[in-house]
């Protein structure tokens, strides 16, 4: 049932195979396509690259390093997942473009002088990739960790006896093992990076994205606009076979829980110490401080625009949607999960991985193809029980708004929970059958308090994804429903970057308190 | 089990009650068009007549998608857009219906920018922005648009992307005028001017013209005068008085003109009270408000546009040979040609 709803945008989108195409389809050939394409790839691969060093370096050293500050990185790290990679382009062109912020301090220390030649731009595909790495490589470096963190110890003290050194330790047991985990932290990245249009269009990079997107407003052909997005779904969905079939059927789990033993923590000092200080404070910086100081300094200079918010309201809409959609999205993930590990279908877990491609496909074709998909069955179907329409409970509401969430985070909490899932070995729930436990009760007793800071964790990066969340938002929310996310892009989508600064702060700062109040229990053991 | 039902139903309960439920005196508004002034002109409405205005902002083509799908349980009556074209294409599509050139807004609004379907509610021109200090006055004497493609202008003009509207409907306009094949050629000559790959919106063209990256910039009239308003800093402010705007084609059919502008929707369940609302927005009062705020030029006469704009000149040549009503139509062709010559 849960895979069938997550699949109404694929048959939408796969239906578009049927409908006739524009002649846009040739011009695209003739001119674009391969860019496109090669563009695609490219950025995706400069993302990629980007968040696994970072994600995963950063990962690596604050969990088997003792240096000033590490407790600190643990979590400041995280936050960088409470700028979205829109607000995180705003800030970069804001800061280097000609007469932007950095010109100001330029020419406030030095005097007035023509700086615009000399700063650098960060722009097009580069901008574009620096956006979009420092605001995803949290998924990345939060997973990795938390498989870092679950390690078995056994392991790298078995290496240590094997007269392993720290970096072949590295390479052959650390890395490998947490591999599940950044896999899947990568494989978010990969989908929200094809699925990106904010950043890649504010910098005018020329991607499959921009292509559908170009077919669908100015050729208004829909049908090809699904075709490239189901191109770009196949795409993914090779991704993902491949990565399933190269791991074969190593597994990973961890002994019993009791069995991890702390890890012993190696001290760093001397300039060890600094390199480490100092690539955990960069990045730091980088990613979380530059866009909030940026926005900060804003909402300073032009403090009317801060004034004229409707802060509870905005406040109110935008937790309303968080908590609905992660308590939706959980539990129905828990259900399909669990379902999936007690019957053991092949079939389940097929449908299961198809359902994850709703993450794949840009957020405006999700939508249209979910009100494509109601539009028909309201028409169809509906209409012949000769009950009044149902198009406006779900095109235009809160709960079509949630529908849609769900379709488009399936994945990530479905993932989320099943790497938490794959930690636990079989052999748990075969001794728990044995001692007369029911399958319901495996799941409330041994299941749940193992997978709890699983779901701690995928609550967040839900709610963080829902409270940055743009394109379904627009086109599917009811009237007079803003949230600071749509509010940020009324301004900005005015040219007033300035004004979209003080709900762009908001929605940073609520995203953060979500991951202080939450890190401290994923920290805690 | 009965807990997990309860929780379902407790939900539901929620859901629906959030669904909107539908009162009689309001007009629904979808808009792409989203500007903070808009909205409190809305309720300078709603204080005069007693009607509730609601609306839902967003993109234009996300925007005519739910209205088409939603069909005729659409609860919109107004749609509310900046262009032209999208406006032309989305009545091809047979979205709108008859009522925007009430009486009222006939006697106000010029033939030119209102069909039977929708009508503009403010104007705005696509002009070209040069450098005093490297372009002079003779070198400019009599530029058309067409004479962007001129080689003397070899890496020195600015303009955003192909997939930009405006540019879209500018050349549409051209395709009206000199046909698709002449238009094709221009964008090749246009292509081979330009200063750099396109990229940035039409501030960053002014800004690329200030900071010596080029020397020719198209933009529209409004973002000229929003940087000299000071509302996106002192620094761009200084930015802006290094450029100065030249309105083109005024030997032959004038500057090429867009509009804001608004259409009553084939389904609209509130059509008098959106019919109110168009001929509210284009009374003196509202459209001073809309002026002074977003910087446009008026739809009606006997209104005076911000300060800022007439500094800029009023007494330039509109072009009114040239249909808006016709960017629609020509837009996929103006695209077409856009990429075929590889602008971005």
């Amino acid at each position: 049932m849960i895979s069938f709803v997550v699949a109404i945008p694929i048959v939408t989108v796969f239906s578009s195979f049927f409908e006739t195409t524009s002649n846009y389809s040739y011009i695209l050939k003739d001119t674009f396509l391969y860019d496109y394409i090669f563009n695609s790839i490219l950025l995706l691969a400069g993302v990629l690259i980007l968040t696994f060093l970072i994600g995963v370096g950063c990962a690596y050293i604050v969990s088997f390093y003792k240096f000033p500050a590490v407790n600190f990185f643990k979590w400041s790290l995280i936050l960088s997942f409470a700028v979205p990679a829109y607000i995180y382009a705003y800030s970069l062109t804001a800061f280097f473009e000609n007469y932007g912020t950095a010109f100001s301090i330029l020419k406030g220390v030095f005097g007035e002088k023509d700086y615009n030649s000399l700063i650098p731009k960060f722009d097009g595909m580069i901008g574009a990739i620096i956006s979009i790495s420092f605001s995803l490589f949290g998924y990345v470096y939060v997973l990795t960790r938390a498989s870092f963190h679950y390690q078995s110890q056994n392991l790298i003290d078995l290496g240590k006896n094997l007269g392993f050194s720290k970096k072949k330790s590295f390479f052959k047991i650390i890395l490998p093992s947490a591999r599940p985990a950044i896999v899947a932290g990568l494989s978010l990245v990969a989908m929200e990076t094809l699925s990106d249009f904010g950043s890649v269009s504010f910098f005018g990079v020329s991607t499959l994205t921009t292509g559908i997107y170009n077919a669908w407003t100015s050729f208004d052909d829909l049908a090809l606009a699904n075709r490239l997005s189901f191109y770009l779904l196949i795409f993914i969905l090779g991704l993902f076979i491949l990565e399933n079939l190269s791991r074969k059927k190593a597994q990973y789990h961890t002994p019993v829980k009791e069995n991890i033993k702390s890890k012993p923590l190696v001290l760093l000092t001397g300039y060890k110490s600094f390199l480490a200080f100092s690539f955990c404070f960069f990045i730091f910086l980088i990613s979380f401080l530059f866009p909030v100081l940026q926005m900060l300094y804003w909402t300073i200079i032009f403090p009317k625009h801060f004034m004229d918010l409707n802060i509870i309201k905005l406040l109110f809409n935008t937790i309303l949607l968080v908590v609905l959609s992660s308590l939706v999205l959980i539990f129905l993930a828990f259900v399909s999960n669990y379902g999936s590990r007690v019957s053991k279908s092949k079939l389940l877990e097929i449908l299961t991985t198809f359902s994850i491609s709703g993450y794949a496909i840009p957020g405006v074709i999700l939508a249209v193809a979910f009100i494509s998909f109601i539009s028909w069955f309201d028409n169809n179907i509906v209409s012949l029980l000769e009950i009044k329409t149902i198009k406006p409970i779900f095109i235009g509401s809160i709960l079509g708004l949630v529908f849609v969430y769900f379709i488009r985070f399936y994945s990530l909490a479905c993932n989320g929970i099943k790497s938490g899932y794959l930690k636990i070995n079989y052999s748990i729930d075969e001794s728990s059958y044995l001692l007369g436990y029911s399958k319901l009760k495996t799941f409330t007793n041994i299941h749940l308090p193992y997978l709890k800071n699983s779901v701690l964790l995928i609550g967040i990066l839900i709610s963080i994804e829902i409270i940055k969340e743009l394109p379904i938002t627009l086109i599917m929310r009811p009237f007079n429903f803003e949230t600071f996310a749509t509010t940020a892009y009324i301004y900005a989508s005015q040219d007033l970057l300035e004004a979209a600064a003080a709900p762009s702060l908001f929605l940073i700062a609520i995203a953060s308190f979500f991951i202080l109040v939450t890190s401290r229990y994923i920290l805690k053991d | 089990m009965k807990k997990v039902s309860l929780f379902i139903t407790a939900f539901l309960a929620l859901f629906i009650g959030f669904v909107g439920i539908s009162k009689a005196n309001e007009v629904n508004i979808f808009s792409a068009r989203h500007y903070d002034s808009d909205i409190q002109l809305y309720q300078k409405f709603t204080e005069k007549t007693g009607i509730k205005v609601n609306v839902v902002s967003g993109k234009d083509k996300a925007l005519q998608k739910r209205i088409t799908e939603e069909g005729k349980d659409c609860v919109a009556d107004l749609y509310i857009t900046a262009d032209a074209g999208r406006l032309g294409a989305f009545q091809a599509k047979g979205m709108f219906q008859r009522g925007a050139s009430s009486k009222a807004i006939k006697a106000v609004v010029p033939k030119n920018f209102r069909t039977a379907y929708w009508t503009g509610i403010a104007k705005r021109a696509r002009i070209i922005y040069y450098s005093p200090d490297r372009v002079s006055d003779s070198d400019l004497r009599g530029m058309s648009y067409e004479d962007l493609a001129d080689p003397k202008w070899k890496g020195k003009v600015v303009i955003r992307k192909s997939n930009n509207v405006y540019n879209q409907s500018l050349v549409a306009s051209l395709i009206s005028n000199n046909g698709k094949k002449a238009t094709a050629e221009w964008a090749k000559g246009v292509v081979a001017n330009m200063a750099r790959d396109s990229k940035g919106n039409d501030r960053a063209q002014i800004l690329a013209v200030a900071a010596g990256e080029a020397d020719l910039a198209v933009a529209n009239t409004y973002y000229l005068a929003l940087m000299l308003s000071g509302k996106k800093g002192p620094e761009q402010q200084a930015a802006a008085k290094k450029v100065k705007p030249f309105f083109p084609n005024q030997d032959n059919r004038g500057t090429h003109m867009n509009i804001s502008g608004g259409g009553i929707l084939k389904h609209a369940p509130n059509k008098a009270n959106a019919i109110k609302l168009l001929e509210f927005l284009l009374t003196k009062e509202a459209q001073q408000h809309i002026v002074n705020n977003t910087f446009e030029y008026p739809m009606i006469d006997g209104v005076r546009p911000h300060k800022l704009v007439v500094q800029m000149g009023l007494d330039f040549k509109q072009d009114l040979k040239t249909k808006v009503s016709s960017y629609g139509r020509k837009q996929a062709d103006a695209l077409e040609v856009m990429l075929a010559a590889k602008w971005k």
